[in-house]
């Protein structure tokens, strides 16, 4: 598994916040996201696009309750149409199959259409070791695997990318002629990958759903790479998630209607490409060998837990990420994994174990707007407060919560537990905050952890008297009746 | 909590327990899931299918101009032909407009009723159909389709909601001739036009069911040109598939 | 208070009241969170109508008590009685008073900063504006993303204080942008939050509870000297 740095997010997130770079690039793609989805929902009556988020939900829903069976279908019908599917308990299990089918017909170089699960895989630094030069040629993609960085973002991988950076990767990798004209960088990737689509020996994609009636996977795509990536190669292998299995061909205009509205705003994108297995001996081009791997690595962990089970309902259109004012102000690369953003908070420290990304759940307000914007209504407010929950009373594996937080809480309990113990606090609290109080405010905080907020804000001092007080000795014997 | 590490390939029988014991369960399902679109066998399928065509076929003149307005929004060069045998001459045009030296076109049976070729080569293109033959093997067709200014095929059928081009490869008809030239045009007769993504899928159904799985294994909608946004959120049309797409369509 | 009783309620203040608990709660102490929120509704127990401030710990009351309590029955079903008895303070006023003018004066332009657990969980977004637009003299401009979070997010402010002031900043710059003079919004959270900002970057804007404009009566215009809170 890809290492997960998700320990690192406060530091992580607070440079970030502080990257010019970084807050220009979001400040510019945010809100076009935000705005094309709100514009493609314009279509649709409010009630109308409700009917749909729930159907979905609960197509998928009734999915997860029977995966070993649609999992099963997903198998015997794709080989029936002449494929083969494999399944992989983990990344290390994934990685060796992908290498025994690419030695196996001696391929040398593989083009690659954008898949998350193969990042979680780290498939690429694989393929790399055992000789096989791996392609992305999602241009975002392509972008991120030059630069050598990790995606920032599920739908727009390299939105961190200045044109100016784009353009000194390519003159560094392709020795192209730097040039800050967005469209001259875009045709110096088409001809780069171009020749590479025209001779590689195995095209691998990952898949946005997996059909079990009849055993097809669908790709959505702008670019062109994903249907090049799976007609000019001898062999297609597509990596799937097992969460992405959807029942039956019929359920899939509901789901081509909801992600990309979610996602880019576009009412459908350029291609959908419907993969059923290898090419039929009489079509004249087309993959002769077709291989679907279904990943586990860790997805089962969800699965086991009935409530974090819908987190697996994901169809990974981003539109959380786009709403969320937390990775709107820092972006991807701070969640530390590969999914970042409230969704990435809720399934890292489910997959990776809470441990190693015991911040995640925390950074979040809970303000729930990823809840109202999730196509599949995944309800990541209630999942973030649980996995907290797990944090500080879960198994010994998943507490995590901090001596100080403990600590903390502790007090916080004992002072509000009873009135007497709350003016008391009040009243040491009145006499210790005259020194650090000016003109009515307190602009420093000398206090652990509670401290961080006079850093850009003024905290209020503690009125003279209480409500309660005043009540007791003004308030309550006037004004009746 | 890490996942463990196999060492032995997983097999199919211990990982579909594992996810069945993920379920709480230890047994395999004994029936299917109580999911009606699954259940919904062939005879009731057929039913299903005359009603959507006989739906499209009275609704066809309003679903052409649905899906000449919804694929000029979408970006395809709409071209509205009335008349049958204008057809070659249509995309002759747009070849020589275009500024084509060859066109790469399918064998597909719209084009036995018209001379395409005939009206490419008077505009002096040079047409080419990408079958394979006994003196132009398979594997010399991907370079052709990659040195080629155009791709012209036929479609299986037209989705007015989201101005989708199905395009279903088979003998005579490669993937690549709609993807690799940087110019693309789909010759749509009228009646090929349906209303929706739903009377799509459940048309492939049928095909499923009567074929019992045998079916198609390949298909692509193409519904617009090629288009990224990747860098700076900039949109860039033509990157790795046709930048100028053709919707011809034929009433 | 001094709204309430102009709108001829009969209201007391049961003074041992102390927290609703979501702190604990929030942070994922659900033993701690318990024990307040038990006192809490010892303190409440009854059938008059609850009014409560603050739209976060309304939605407590309203909506998380019923999570926290879910695994025993009869603390389940003292906890759903509450809830049903438990208003919001401009839900009491619009929805179970029926009144949207209670006789406010306050020239000035006013908007209104959507609360997130107020909007989201307890769905109440018309009823503050359906208040603000009653007072005399007052304009309701709206601001840019009203219903984007301010960042406080109780504990977060502090555990990520660098991204929790970023947003907050955001918040402001909409703020200033709207061209009103005071911020309203229903949540002690959200107000300790936006007021610690106004002031320490020196802005002219004042944020208020909405009680504190609906108690105007004077019609003065900023300037007034901040009320400390209880």
């Amino acid at each position: 598994m890809t290492l997960v740095k998700s320990s690192q997010f406060r530091k992580a997130s607070a440079a970030a916040v502080r990257s010019p770079k970084i807050q220009i690039a979001l400040d510019r793609v945010m809100d076009h996201f935000v705005e094309a989805r709100a514009h493609a929902l314009e279509e649709f009556p409010p009630e109308s696009w409700e009917q749909m988020r729930e159907r979905a939900s609960a197509i998928k829903a009734q999915t997860l309750e029977n995966l070993d069976y649609y999992l099963d279908l997903v198998d015997r019908n794709v080989q029936r149409n002449g494929g083969q599917v494999h399944f992989a308990a983990d990344a290390a299990e994934a990685n060796r199959i992908v290498v025994d089918i690419a030695k196996s017909v001696g391929a040398k170089q593989a083009i690659k259409s954008k898949s998350m699960v193969s990042e979680e895989m780290g498939l690429n630094q694989v393929l790399e070791r055992e000789g096989i030069e791996p392609v992305e040629t999602d241009l975002g993609e392509y972008i991120i695997q030059l630069a050598h960085e990790t995606p920032f973002h599920i739908i727009a991988p390299a939105m961190h990318k200045s044109r100016e950076e784009v353009s000194d990767l390519f003159h560094d990798w392709l020795k192209t002629a730097p040039t800050d004209d967005i469209r001259q960088l875009c045709m110096i990737a088409r001809s780069a990958l171009r020749e590479k689509f025209a001779t590689a020996d195995i095209g691998i994609t990952g898949a946005n759903f997996v059909v079990a009636e009849t055993g097809t996977v669908v790709l959505v795509t702008n670019e062109g790479n994903g249907r090049m990536t799976t007609s000019v190669p001898r062999v297609h292998v597509a990596i799937s998630g097992i969460e992405k299995v959807i029942p039956a061909i019929e359920d899939v205009a509901l789901f081509l209607r909801l992600l990309p509205r979610s996602a880019t705003g576009q009412r459908i994108t350029s291609y959908n490409s419907f993969i059923s297995g290898p090419r039929a001996p009489s079509d004249e081009d087309g993959p002769e060998e077709f291989h679907l791997i279904l990943v586990d690595n860790g997805r089962l962990n969800l699965l086991k837990d009935p409530e974090f089970r819908e987190a697996l309902k994901c169809i990974r259109c981003g539109a959380c990420l786009n709403t969320c004012p937390v990775y709107r102000k820092v972006g991807g690369h701070a969640y530390g994994g590969v999914y970042s953003g409230p969704i990435g908070a809720v399934v890292t420290p489910m997959m990776a174990g809470i441990k190693d990304a015991k911040d995640l759940p925390h950074a979040s307000t809970l303000c729930g707007s990823c809840r109202d914007v999730c196509p599949v209504k995944i309800d990541i407010p209630k999942l973030l407060l649980r996995l907290r929950q797990r944090e500080v009373g879960g198994s010994a594996s998943e507490r995590s919560s901090t001596w100080t937080e403990r600590l903390l809480m502790r007090r916080w309990r004992s002072t509000v537990l009873t009135r007497a113990a709350l003016e008391r606090s009040a009243s040491l609290g009145r006499f210790l905050q005259g020194p650090i109080t000016r003109r009515n405010r307190i602009r420093k905080l000398p206090v652990p952890v509670l401290g961080g907020w006079t850093k850009a804000r003024d905290f209020p001092p503690l009125a003279p008297k209480s409500f309660a007080t005043i009540w007791r000795d003004e308030l309550a014997g006037d004004g009746r009746g | 909590m890490a996942v463990a590490k196999s060492t032995e390939p997983t097999n199919k029988a211990e990982f579909l327990q594992r996810v069945r014991e993920a379920l709480g369960r230890k047994e395999p399902l004994l029936y299917p899931p109580d999911y009606p679109p699954l259940k919904s066998a062939t005879i009731r399928q057929e039913e299903k299918i005359q009603t959507v065509l006989a739906r499209n076929a009275a609704r066809r003149p309003r679903l052409l101009e649905r899906l000449a307005e919804n694929a000029g929004a979408a970006g395809w060069n709409v071209h509205r032909v009335w008349n049958p045998e204008d057809t070659a001459q249509t995309v002759a045009d747009i070849a020589k407009k275009a500024g084509a030296k060859n066109v790469v076109r399918s064998s597909e049976d719209v084009f036995k009723p018209m001379d395409l070729d005939g009206a490419l080569r008077r505009a002096r293109i040079k047409p080419i159909v990408l079958a394979s033959s006994r003196s132009r093997p398979r594997a010399d067709l991907t370079g052709i389709a990659f040195d080629a200014d155009m791709g012209v095929t036929g479609v299986s059928y037209a989705i007015a909601e989201t101005a989708s081009c199905v395009i279903t490869p088979r003998r005579g008809l490669a993937r690549i001739t709609s993807l690799a030239p940087p110019v693309y045009v789909a010759v749509v007769r009228a009646e090929q036009v349906i209303e929706s993504l739903d009377d799509y899928f459940a048309l492939v159904r049928l095909q499923y069911q009567r074929t019992r799985g045998r079916g198609v294994n390949y298909a692509n909608f193409i519904s617009g040109p090629s288009r990224t946004a990747d860098i700076e959120q900039t949109l860039t049309i033509g990157v790795h598939g046709p930048g100028e797409v053709h919707l011809v369509l034929v009433s | 208070m001094k709204v309430l009783r102009r709108a001829g309620v009969d209201v007391t203040f049961p003074a041992d009241q102390t927290c609703c608990g979501q702190v604990g709660y929030n942070g994922g102490f659900e033993q701690e969170a318990r024990e307040v929120a038990l006192h809490f509704m010892d303190v409440f127990d009854g059938d008059e109508p609850v009014v409560v401030p603050s739209g976060s710990c309304a939605s407590m009351i309203k909506i998380f008590y019923l999570d926290l309590f879910a695994d025993d029955p009869v603390l389940l079903e003292r906890a759903q009685r509450l809830s049903e008895r438990t208003h919001e303070f401009s839900d009491f006023l619009v929805n179970v008073l029926e009144v949207e003018n209670v006789g406010a004066a306050f020239s000035g332009t006013v908007t209104y900063h959507d609360a997130c657990h107020l909007l989201r969980e307890l769905h109440i977004s018309a009823e503050p504006r359906a208040l603000i637009e009653g007072v005399s003299g007052a304009e309701l401009a709206e601001m840019t993303d009203s219903d984007r979070c301010c960042g406080f997010g109780g504990l977060f402010s502090v555990k990520f204080p660098e991204v929790s002031a970023a947003i907050l900043g955001e918040k402001l710059e909409n703020i200033e942008a709207s061209g009103a003079e005071v911020v309203v919004a229903n949540d002690c959270g959200c107000l300790m939050h936006m007021r610690g900002a106004l002031s320490r970057k020196g802005m002219r804007q004042r944020a208020m509870h909405i009680a504190e404009l609906l108690a105007s009566q004077s019609g003065l215009a900023v300037g007034q000297p901040e009320r400390p809170e209880a």
